[in-house]
């Protein structure tokens, strides 16, 4: 309370500095000619009355000063004189202060640039109303090389019925439509979703209005657009709404518009329509919307005003488990539920590796700061003599201090300045490198939070390498500097520049041997191989309505395939529902009589719909039995093919051709799944890029499952695959015109985008690295050549008294292989404890990986006594005759 | 940062001059010294500066107020007196310092007797 007064008061008495100033002069000069009458009634003459008041009264100016300071928080003229002394000791050593402002900028850039998508990514709320209140719903279930949390209809409406917690509950899983009608056909990402998504998000439409319950009902067809569908397909018509439009063949009643920054789910910017769930249901017991085996959504809630996370949890766990006793046949494995909030579900693993690159970057920053630190503490050793001088003449230690701190505030702001400019280049440069692998990172810009940050950081780091100096050079006795000769000096003195360098090796090891890490999981996943060749590969989908295709699907695609492969150009050519290394895959049951388990804990695997040649076409090799070829029909004997891990699994030790399996696949509304004799076996192939271990699939052929869409077509050629789009788009346009085709890439393209995210980490926190390196090499190379400088004179007695000049050179090699040896093995330790947080981004490579740690360490020893070569030498060639006079 | 020339014990001063204001009633800074002198018996090499910086410092605390008045010579003068707040200070202050004068005191007795 009493600090908070005078704090008061200081802030008043600094407003009104000029009056106090004035009104203290005429206090002190009557005082003083009060003294001077009572001198003068003792009898001693004018002049000597005043000196003896004088004396009596004390330092007038000092005084004044004292009371300046005192009276405000600080004083504009004083602080006006430290800016500009500060300004003249910056333009007098323009090299050595331009390499500290170097380091400190990229310092400050690299964290600023970061901060920058932790913000967008990590920091912002969602843009929904009371984003607080969202959460995640997942139906959990762990089983043997296989997790999933998605939820399946028939569970989302007993959770919806039965919970307690929410006032929404939103089912929503993607779905890709063509509509047809305006100027061209165009293939549109939407959602299908329950009809309360408008107010669980607390949105409401541009135009028109939001879903309502009966909506949900069998039959319904209405949409949802975005802005941008509306504007580029309809215009900006402000009467689309209630108008039908053609979706894949199916009427559609618009009725609304959203506004232009809506979008659901949050990272699926590129979604243009929300539909409700009437589009899951077909009326048959075996539609999406009944069927309790297909867990396919995911699930939004808005809890209710008052209940946390953890309480909507416990109560889902217990629907959860309630559900699995009265559907063991479906439920067994899906006994549990788990609530998360929306923002960290929606990141995952992503928080954690952002969380990581910041601590990198920080750590690049203090390695920064330690650099400037040592360079100013050279500085401060270089002003021993102003400083005592100025205290000699009376300035106050807190005076000094404070002008130092001024000059290291002058960099570290300099430096933020030149941050942001570091910032601004390189944030647009690792949004490239993120691509979309990191959700709303493409929102991160540098804006007026993040410059605060960066003022923020730039400041403190002023203080932490400008403290330290100020203090020690403060404390500095006042005579030694000022004697003649004061600027000899033995080894060991600058002990401070010697712990900062340690800090330093061991920070750079630190981020050196995690950025290895990453650098050889990067390498092992980029090189694994993924049991497919995805060169010379073009990939593409379209859609096969079931409104028209619903059953001559296998016949358009064997007529399809046929006319691809005869285009020039085209080696092989083959489709497949789902492509590797996309981290796409359904996972489905299937019943096996050598192995009878309850219905509920049937085994299950990766599934795959394919058309003949697709294995051909990537190379996939068929190691037993046979492909799939135009002679398995729907009438046909059902076959299957299965992967190598899957013959292992499921069959260890056995011939698995010919034995029979009951996927549970249906072939179409009236065909119940159907006994499949397993025909091939193929080589494994990698589902999704981060897969740790092939898994275990079948494939079942697309020309016995007619009522499955759609397949990717993907095409060997023996020319540029991308210069075969616009004839694969006319062959497809001249067999069906309200066709588009989407999404074409080669296969090399898809793996790149999924490798986005291993590949930004490596990247920056190489990059990071290398930064670290560099600062901490060259802070070695200063503190070891400001050190040789310093000795100079004892160098040259040792050299006059006989040393010879090799122990000289290897004495300087010594204390720089001293600091190095300190700093990697506290560098080593402190990898081994925190390399663990990298566990789960690194494939192929455990977390402590000892020939990462020995190659780091066997880079900074180098390059370290690199460094160190070149003062060595320098001191070896000291001449005693020049050093012994020159001091 | 307080003058090392000062042989004033570091942080008496404010009490000294809250206490001669509670005795004399309003006085201004030259006023404050005398007595002061006065009161030491001149033992007190007083640097008469560092009673404003005391002033100024009571005053912030809201333990002194100030108001402009006419001085002996017929001069504009700031007249200090003693706040409520600053009575209750002193009176705390007070019984502060004679404990750490009589723990002074036993102690240096005692080293007396060893």
């Amino acid at each position: 309370m009493q600090k908070l007064r005078m704090l008061w008061a200081r802030v008043r008495g600094q407003m009104a500095q000029a009056r106090e100033d004035q009104s203290f002069d005429e206090e002190i000069s009557e005082h003083l000619a009060l003294l001077e009458a009572r001198y003068r009634a003792q009898g001693m003459s004018a002049q000597e009355a005043a000196r003896a008041a004088r004396r009596q009264f004390g330092n007038v100016t000092t005084l004044k000063e004292r009371q300046r300071a005192q009276r405000g928080i600080l004083s504009p003229a004083e602080w006006g004189r430290d800016i500009r002394f500060g300004l003249r000791m910056l333009a007098k050593r323009p090299a050595l202060n331009a390499a500290m402002v170097v380091a400190l900028a990229l310092g400050i850039g690299a964290n600023t640039t970061v901060f920058s998508i932790v913000d967008a990514v990590l920091l912002r709320p969602l843009p929904y109303a009371h984003p607080e209140r969202l959460v995640e719903v997942q139906s959990w279930q762990r089983m043997e090389g296989f997790e999933s949390d998605s939820v399946c209809y028939p569970d989302f409406f007993d959770w919806r019925a039965q919970n307690q917690s929410f006032d929404h509950l939103v089912s929503y899983h993607d779905t890709s439509l063509t509509l047809t009608g305006v100027q061209r056909a165009v293939h549109l990402d939407g959602e299908v979703v329950s009809w309360d998504l408008l107010p669980l998000l607390g949105v409401t439409p541009e135009l028109g209005r939001g879903f309502r319950p009966e909506e949900e009902k069998l039959g319904t067809r209405v949409a949802l657009i975005s802005h941008g569908v509306w504007v580029s397909q309809f215009g900006s018509d402000p009467s689309v709404v209630g108008r039908t439009i053609h979706l894949s063949g199916e009427a559609y009643t618009i009725v609304g518009v959203m506004p232009p920054a809506f979008r659901f789910p949050i990272n699926a910017p590129q979604n243009s329509f929300w539909t409700t769930l009437a589009v899951d249901n077909d009326g048959t017991p075996k539609a999406l919307t009944a069927n309790r085996g297909s867990h396919e959504m995911s699930v939004m809630g808005r809890l209710r005003r008052g209940v946390t996370t953890a309480q909507a949890d416990a109560e889902m766990k217990a629907i959860a488990a309630r559900l699995s006793k009265q559907y063991p046949e479906t439920n067994t494995k899906h006994d549990t539920a788990r609530v998360e909030s929306e923002l960290r579900a929606t990141l995952g693993d992503t928080r954690t590796l952002l969380l990581v690159i910041l601590g990198a970057v920080a750590l690049v920053l203090l390695i920064a700061c330690g650099n400037v630190g040592n360079l100013l503490l050279v500085r401060a050793r270089e002003r021993e003599r102003e400083m005592a001088m100025r205290s000699a003449l009376g300035a106050n230690r807190a005076r000094l201090v404070r002008q130092l701190l001024v000059e290291s505030l002058m960099i570290g702001l300099l430096g933020g300045a030149a941050g942001c400019g570091v910032a601004f280049a390189a944030t647009p440069a690792v949004l490239r490198l993120i691509g979309d692998s990191v959700p709303r990172a493409a929102d991160a810009g540098v804006n007026l939070p993040v410059l605060g940050f960066a003022l923020a950081i730039s400041l403190a780091s002023s203080l932490v390498f400008g403290l330290a100096p100020a203090i020690t050079s403060a404390r500095g006795d006042l005579l030694s500097p000022l004697k003649e000769g004061g600027r000899g000096e033995t080894a060991g003195r600058n002990r401070l520049g010697s712990a900062v360098i340690v800090g330093q090796v061991a920070l750079g090891i630190v981020l050196t041997a995690g950025a290895g890490l990453l650098v050889t999981s990067f390498i092992h996943l980029a090189r694994t191989s993924d049991g497919f060749n995805p060169d010379h590969v073009l990939t593409f989908l379209f859609e096969t309505p079931d409104s028209r295709y619903a059953n001559t699907r296998p016949q358009f695609y064997r007529d399809y395939f046929e006319k691809l492969r005869a285009l020039p150009g085209v080696e092989s050519a083959g489709g497949s529902i789902l492509l590797p290394m996309t981290d796409n895959g359904a996972h489905i049951s299937f019943e096996n009589p050598e192995h009878p388990l309850p219905q509920g804990q049937w085994e299950s695997a990766t599934m795959d719909v394919v058309s003949p040649a697709y294995f051909q076409t990537m190379e996939i090799p068929v190691l037993a039995g046979r492909d799939f070829g135009d002679s398995d029909t729907v009438q046909s004997p059902q076959v299957m093919i299965v992967n190598q891990a899957f013959a292992e699994r499921f069959f260890p030790g056995e011939n698995p051709l010919g034995k029979k399996l009951r996927p549970g696949t249906s072939s179409g509304p009236t065909r119940p799944p159907a006994w499949r004799t397993i025909a091939g076996v193929v080589g494994n192939i990698r589902t999704s890029a981060t897969d740790r271990e092939m898994e275990p699939m079948y494939f079942l052929p697309a020309s016995q499952l007619p009522n499955w869409c759609c397949l990717y077509s993907v095409v060997r050629t023996s020319v540029d695959p991308l210069s075969l789009e616009s004839e694969a788009r006319n062959l497809v346009a001249s067999m069906d015109g309200d066709i588009p085709v989407t999404d074409v890439r080669t296969m090399r393209d898809r793996i790149g985008m999924e490798l986005a995210q291993p590949r930004f980490a490596m990247v920056l926190l190489s990059a990071f690295a290398g930064l670290a390196l560099v600062l901490t090499v060259v802070g070695l190379y200063g503190v070891m050549a400001y050190s040789v400088t310093r000795r100079t004179r004892e160098i040259g007695v040792r050299l006059a008294l006989g040393a010879p000049r090799g122990t000289v050179f290897e004495m300087v090699l010594r204390q720089a292989a001293v600091l190095l040896a300190a700093g990697t093995g506290i560098g080593i330790a402190a990898t081994l404890g925190t390399e663990p947080m990298l566990r789960a981004f690194l494939y192929g490579t455990g977390a402590r990986n000892p020939v990462v740690l020995a190659g780091v360490c066997a880079l900074v020893a180098v390059t370290g006594l690199l460094a160190a070569w070149l003062p060595a030498r320098r001191a070896m060639r000291v001449d005693p005759s020049v050093a012994l006079r020159c001091e | 940062m307080d003058d090392k020339k000062m042989e004033v014990l570091q942080g008496t001063l404010d009490l000294m001059v809250l206490k001669t204001l509670s005795a004399m009633g309003p006085l201004h800074g030259f006023g404050i010294a005398r007595r002061i002198e006065q009161a030491s018996d001149g033992l007190l090499d007083l640097n008469e500066g560092t009673v404003y910086t005391a002033l100024l410092r009571l005053q912030q605390q809201g333990w002194i107020a100030s108001k402009w008045g006419t001085s002996e010579n017929n001069r504009r003068a700031r007249f200090y007196s003693i706040t409520r707040q600053g009575a209750k200070q002193l009176e705390r202050e007070t019984e502060n310092w004679e404990r750490v004068a009589g723990v002074m005191q036993r102690v240096l007795r005692l080293e007396r007797q060893a």
